[in-house]
Formats: structure tokens, C-alpha cells, sequence
């Protein structure tokens, strides 16, 4: 049987625990107003100039409500395939819906001649290469992938 | 690789799809965009997608739809549609469709929608063809069964009897999104035309049937996300030639309304306006929908009837949640009144309880099972109640059920 002292020592190291938690959760940025999210990161073709966007314009980007950057060029949104784990969490903190929503939006506008989806592609690599090889790109990979043929896009 | 278009070849999950040198037919894209390696082909996809559903319905009296009380499986749809985009504003495309929905439809294939659509800017684009009539919130999507989880969107105001006239019109439409600083978005949508119908497809009664025109529009407001509110007006005027059941001149033999020099067609001509009221909010995986509307008819015939004022209504709230991404329940509840400034008993008004659930089984094939309580008659077809007119609605049993199941595969 742990003695009351000891108890109040083990409650103040989970209490202590939690706080460092809290804190180190309050430091990092948030996930869908940095780069330096472990899921996802926003990327754009190199000579993009615009240096972030909000989440409500990458939504009408992605959702293709908006069609155009702010110098005017037309934006090119692609999606990673619907079953990766940073198309997931792109569409819940980004577009703030499911990827199941967001296929059932797209279902919506293919079958009533509205639009269509971005095209939806296989892996970071192929993501990467569709952004860079297209100046109005903007698509989205794991926090993980190697940034080297397109440049981030900070989300506010 | 994919440079050649006589050669390459373009990946999709779970095949190959070899490129031939016919042109837009070997440059395929499937279910949702391009699974494609080959990025420089993307930009010269034909996108095609399509659908096909079969489903039954029964009911426990009365027959709706088709012949329901004795259980049908003439509930088809099937829609193949090809899209391409001519430049990043510019962007046509065409579906086809077919059905067979008790006595409508026959398999007998139609142009759904084509059209040409140039975007100026996000505030202003143009649509010229067919295209899908905005008319409250799912009018459009009415077809699309991958789209919502009812297999029946509420009939007060989505019904499936109405396809053929309301569902698209021909002539153009503009539309745009206006940005409303911290009050959110405004999405627009005007239009004016007309509507072309195969009469006999809809029905084979019908001889002619036109719309001098019609015009309309759709307004929505968008204070947050997810959060629709606003409304939609349509005014138009059908004319229609009418081959009348026996039943139907013997009854208005009965009441002394045939002219003398009757041919047994009877001619028509109804004004018409329409208005719903809108309010939706998607959260999450929760979908919110209430919608109230109002139809105004004035029908004048050749016949001796004195010309006929019709107002109806319908509303319904209606829910639904996606517990996981393969199970989603709603539920709605539904009120049709119809001529209810000259209907009485229970022809006047339906009530429609319904329960749906929706598998998703893959991403590319759903099944549905959905249960309605009704009471009352007033969306029952007379013609496949064995009944002359709506008045004959009133015979019918009051209180009544109907279960659909639904499959529908699409990509």
C-alpha cells in the first residue's frame, strides 16, 4: 500500500507531467498554421510569391470556389490519394471536413456538371513533382517529405 | 513517359489502361480525379465519371412510384458523364442518363446536362447548355445518389415525379461567389430559358409539352463555414397536350366539362412560380437541412372547367450523421400540402416520416436501406392507384409504409 506522501508525489509528477505537456502543446506551433506540422505541409511551385495564405482561401482553392491567385494566376489544387494519412488531416484542419465530405461535395458537383476534383495522386513524390513542374500549383505532403523541388506555404 | 500519346500508358489502382492513338477515349481518368503517374498527361484528361443504381420499394398499401404495394425493382438510374477543360477557365462536358422509375423513364437514354463554361472571374462565370436548375439546396443533385444518405430526398419539395420538368433547363446561367469581408460569402445563381422534354418519356399521355420560359435564380449566403442560408425563385409557364384516360373523359363527361367538339386531348396552359426558403449546416461529419417552399399554379384548359388557382407547400427537417466513414444513419421528416386551398381529406397533405442508412461497402459502391411512415395522400399518383383524380386520392388507405433498399456502384 503506497503511504499519503508518496500518493501526493506521484499526483504532483502527473500534475507536473501534464503541465510540461500543456505548455510544450502551447509552444509548437498548431498544426494548421505551421509548416512544421508532423502531418502535413502546404507546398507551392517555387516561384509562387505569396509567402502563406489563410485556411479559408486554401479551402476555396481546394474546394475550386476561388480560382485564382492573389497576382492573378489560376490555382492548380491537388490532392494526395484519399486513403493517406496527410490528405486526412489536411481536410479535417484545413478544409474542416472529413475526406469522406469532402468526396461526397465532390460527388455533388461531378454528377450535376458543376466541376471536378483536383486530381488526386499516389504519393509526396508525385505531389511534389505535379507542384513543381506548375507555377499556379498548390497541393499539400507529410511533414516528412524531402521540400527540395517546391517551397512551403505558411497557412494562417 | 506519357509524352507520346500514341504510346504511353497512364496507371490507375488496380489497372492499366493503354493508350491508344484514338484520341479523348484513351486519356481516361476515374473516381475522383486522376490516379495518375504520368503528371504531364493530367492536364489533357477527359474526365469520366458514371453511376448505377438499382433499388426496390415496396410499400404496405397504396402504390407509389411504380407498383410498389406488390413490391417493385423498376427503380434503375444509370449516368455516364465526360468532362474536359479547354484551358484553365474554360471547360465543357455532357452526362447521359437513363431510368426507369415505375411508369417513367423506359431505360430510354437522355442528354442529362451538357453545357460550355467560361469563368471570368470568381465573381462571375457563365454556363451555356443544359444545365441542372438550382432550385433550393439538392434540386441539382437530385440524381445523385452518392451524394447524400436518404434514398429519397424529401418528396414535399425533391420529387422524383417532377425529374423530367424541373431538373435542367436549356438556355444560360451566371453565377459567382461575392466575398462579403467578415460577413462571409454570397454564391449567386441566375438563369433564363427553357425546358425541352420528351413527353413520352415522362409520360405516355403526353403528347407536347413546352415551356415558353423560364427564369429563375438562387441566392446563398455563407457567414461561416459550412453554413448555408438563403433561397431560390423560378418562374415559368408550361403548355402541355394531353391524351386522356377513358377514365378520365368518363369522368368529366360525368361532370358536363367536355366541349361539344372534344377530340379527347385535352390542352393546357399553367403559369407557374415557385420559391424555397433555405437553411443548411454541415459540421463535422453532421448534415443539417430545413427547407420550406411554395408552388403557385393557374391552370386554364379547354376543357369547361372554370380555370384552376393551385397553391401547395411543402417542408421538411432532415439530419444525418457519418458515424464512420462505411455507416451513416438520417432521418427526415417531411410535409407535403398540395392545392390546399381546394383539396380536402387526407389527397391534401402527406406526412413523410423516413429512416435511412447508408454503407459505404468500398469508396466506389454504397447500399442503402431507408423506411418511411406516411399519412396521407397527396403524392400518390392517381394513374397508378386505379383512381380518375387527385379527389380519388381520398379512398385510398391514409396510413402507410414504405421500405426501399438501393444500391449504387459509381466512379
Amino acid at each position: 500500500m503506497p503511504t499519503s506522501a508518496a500518493r501526493r508525489s506521484r499526483s504532483r509528477r502527473v500534475l507536473l507531467s501534464e503541465l510540461a505537456a500543456t505548455a510544450l502543446a502551447l509552444l509548437v506551433p498548431s498544426r494548421v498554421r505551421g509548416e512544421t506540422s508532423a502531418e502535413f505541409v502546404v507546398v507551392v511551385h517555387p516561384e509562387n510569391p505569396s509567402e502563406s495564405a489563410t485556411r479559408e482561401f486554401l479551402t476555396d482553392a481546394f474546394l475550386k470556389r476561388t480560382m485564382r491567385w492573389g497576382d492573378g494566376a489560376t490555382i492548380t489544387p491537388v490532392d494526395l490519394r484519399a486513403d493517406s494519412r496527410a490528405r486526412k488531416a489536411f481536410s479535417e484542419r484545413v478544409l474542416r471536413r472529413s475526406v469522406a465530405a469532402v468526396r461526397s461535395y465532390w460527388q455533388q458537383r461531378i454528377f450535376s456538371g458543376r466541376g471536378v476534383p483536383p486530381p488526386e495522386l499516389d504519393s509526396d513524390e508525385a505531389v511534389l513533382r505535379y507542384v513543381s513542374s506548375r507555377p499556379g500549383a498548390v497541393g499539400y505532403v507529410s511533414g516528412g517529405a524531402k521540400l527540395d523541388q517546391a517551397r512551403v506555404l505558411r497557412v494562417t | 513517359m506519357g509524352r507520346n500519346p500514341g504510346r504511353a500508358s497512364t496507371r490507375h489502382p488496380g489497372r492499366t489502361i493503354r493508350r491508344g492513338t484514338a484520341g479523348w477515349l484513351a486519356i481516361l481518368s476515374f473516381a475522383g480525379g486522376a490516379h495518375a503517374e504520368e503528371l504531364t498527361d493530367l492536364d489533357s484528361l477527359v474526365e469520366i465519371h458514371g453511376f448505377v443504381s438499382q433499388g426496390a420499394i415496396k410499400s404496405s398499401d397504396n402504390n407509389y412510384l411504380g407498383d410498389s404495394e406488390r413490391g417493385s425493382l423498376e427503380f434503375t438510374e444509370v449516368g455516364l458523364n465526360f468532362t474536359k477543360s479547354l484551358g484553365p477557365d474554360l471547360r465543357v462536358g455532357f452526362q447521359v442518363f437513363a431510368r426507369d422509375i415505375g411508369p417513367l423513364g423506359g431505360y430510354q437514354p437522355q442528354l442529362d446536362w451538357y453545357y460550355l463554361d467560361y469563368r471570368f472571374a470568381d465573381w462571375l462565370g457563365v454556363r451555356a447548355g443544359r444545365t441542372k436548375l438550382p432550385f433550393g439546396l439538392y434540386n441539382e443533385n437530385s440524381d445523385v445518389d452518392a451524394a447524400r444518405v436518404p434514398v429519397l430526398l424529401p418528396q414535399s419539395l425533391y420529387p422524383l415525379q417532377n425529374r423530367e420538368v424541373l431538373l435542367a433547363q436549356t438556355g444560360a446561367e451566371l453565377y459567382g461567389l461575392l466575398p462579403l469581408g467578415g460577413l462571409g460569402e454570397l454564391e449567386y445563381r441566375l438563369y433564363a430559358g427553357t425546358i425541352f422534354l420528351d413527353a413520352w418519356n415522362s409520360s405516355p399521355q403526353l403528347r407536347s409539352f413546352d415551356v415558353p420560359y423560364l427564369v429563375g435564380g438562387r441566392l446563398l449566403w455563407l457567414p461561416i463555414d459550412g453554413l448555408s442560408i438563403g433561397g431560390s425563385i423560378q418562374k415559368l409557364r408550361f403548355e402541355f397536350d394531353y391524351t386522356a384516360s377513358q377514365a378520365e373523359i368518363d369522368h368529366y363527361a360525368g361532370r358536363g366539362e367536355l366541349p361539344p367538339d372534344f377530340n379527347g386531348r385535352i390542352l393546357a396552359r399553367i403559369p407557374a412560380w415557385l420559391w424555397i426558403g433555405s437553411l443548411e449546416y454541415q459540421v463535422n461529419d453532421w448534415q443539417f437541412a430545413l427547407e420550406y417552399g411554395r408552388t403557385y399554379l393557374e391552370g386554364k384548359t379547354n376543357l369547361l372547367t372554370p380555370t384552376v388557382y393551385s397553391k401547395s407547400e411543402g417542408y421538411y427537417a432532415m439530419a444525418s450523421y457519418r458515424v464512420r466513414p462505411w455507416f451513416s444513419p438520417g432521418f427526415y421528416y417531411s410535409l407535403q400540402r398540395s392545392d390546399f386551398e381546394t383539396r380536402t381529406g387526407i389527397s391534401e397533405f402527406q406526412h413523410d416520416v423516413a429512416i435511412s442508412t447508408r454503407f459505404d461497402i468500398t469508396p466506389h459502391w454504397l447500399f442503402k436501406l431507408e423506411a418511411h411512415a406516411m399519412y396521407g395522400t397527396a403524392a400518390l399518383e392517381p394513374a397508378l392507384n386505379d383512381v380518375p383524380d387527385a379527389k380519388g386520392l381520398n379512398r385510398l388507405e391514409p396510413h402507410w409504409a414504405v421500405f426501399l433498399a438501393k444500391t449504387t456502384a459509381y466512379f
